[in-house]
């Protein structure tokens, strides 16, 4: 192995949007200081390379005829996407440990770990 | 949601993992040539911060009974293939994502603004501050 360490890119997918039912703003606000903690220091460590939420002001499109187009905002829910981290790790199973450290674990999200497929496409600079 | 002409990010998710399983290899070919032409032409436009197809031997993490535990991710309709993170206007997201070649196969596109306020945190009126 050289010393060089070979890194490659992971999307963290994080789904559940109605985390924070049942939550008082303080509870709100301890879980928010904890994603930003834990966001900062895989950024701080070259391991997180981009990372937002995302607003639940969905539309999806579907259909052969390219004109179904269903406006949300949906409701809260288990399966939907809340927010996602890239990441430049050795492998899965350092991805794996990462998303295990997800502070959203504790309410319920769920952290889907996906290796990118670097052949095609642009990630994140 | 409003309409709006100024730019900012967008996230579309492609949804779908197994909509090339009746193709042709021919057909399949086509499809890929004909996506791979229409994210360089966003991308020439100035449009694309990022595009990439994800992979499909991932992983699942769930909480169980107090621990972290993960287990296999499963190819399905619903499931995401890839994304496109786009600099632009609310409308041209959407007509961007009409212009999928693979929406007549049954995948599903999803557009999602991206936001720096987390919106649980919105709801719940907090602010969080960012080191």
């Amino acid at each position: 192995m050289s010393s060089e360490a070979v890194t490659f890119p992971y999307m963290l997918l994080f789904r559940g949007t109605d985390w924070d039912k049942g939550l008082s703003p303080e509870e709100i606000q301890n879980q928010m200081n904890r994603w930003t903690v834990w966001f900062d220091g895989l950024t701080k460590q070259g391991k997180a390379t981009l990372g937002q939420p995302l607003l639940n002001d969905v539309r999806i499109v579907s259909g052969k005829n390219r004109q179904k187009v269903l406006d949300g905002p949906f409701k809260e829910s288990k399966e939907a996407i809340a927010g996602y981290i890239f990441l430049r790790v050795a492998d899965l199973d350092e991805a794996t440990t990462i998303a295990k450290q997800c502070p959203g674990l504790d309410n319920e999200m769920i952290v889907e770990i996906r290796p990118i497929n670097e052949g095609i496409g642009r990630g994140p600079a | 949601m409003s309409t709006q002409t100024t730019k900012s990010e967008f996230m579309l998710l492609f949804k779908g993992t197994v909509w090339d399983r009746d193709l042709s290899p021919e057909e399949l070919q086509q499809v890929m040539m004909r996506w791979g032409s229409w994210l360089e032409r966003l991308t020439r436009e100035g449009k694309v911060k990022a595009a990439q197809p994800l992979a499909s031997r991932g992983k699942t993490i769930t909480w169980k009974k107090g621990v972290a535990v993960d287990g296999p991710f499963a190819e399905s309709k619903e499931a995401i293939g890839g994304y496109f993170l786009l600099l632009v206007s609310e409308d041209e997201a959407i007509e961007i994502g009409k212009e999928c070649p693979a929406l007549k196969y049954g995948v599903t596109v999803e557009i999602r603004p991206v936001v720096e306020q987390c919106a649980a945190a919105e709801r719940a009126g907090v602010t969080y501050a960012r080191t």
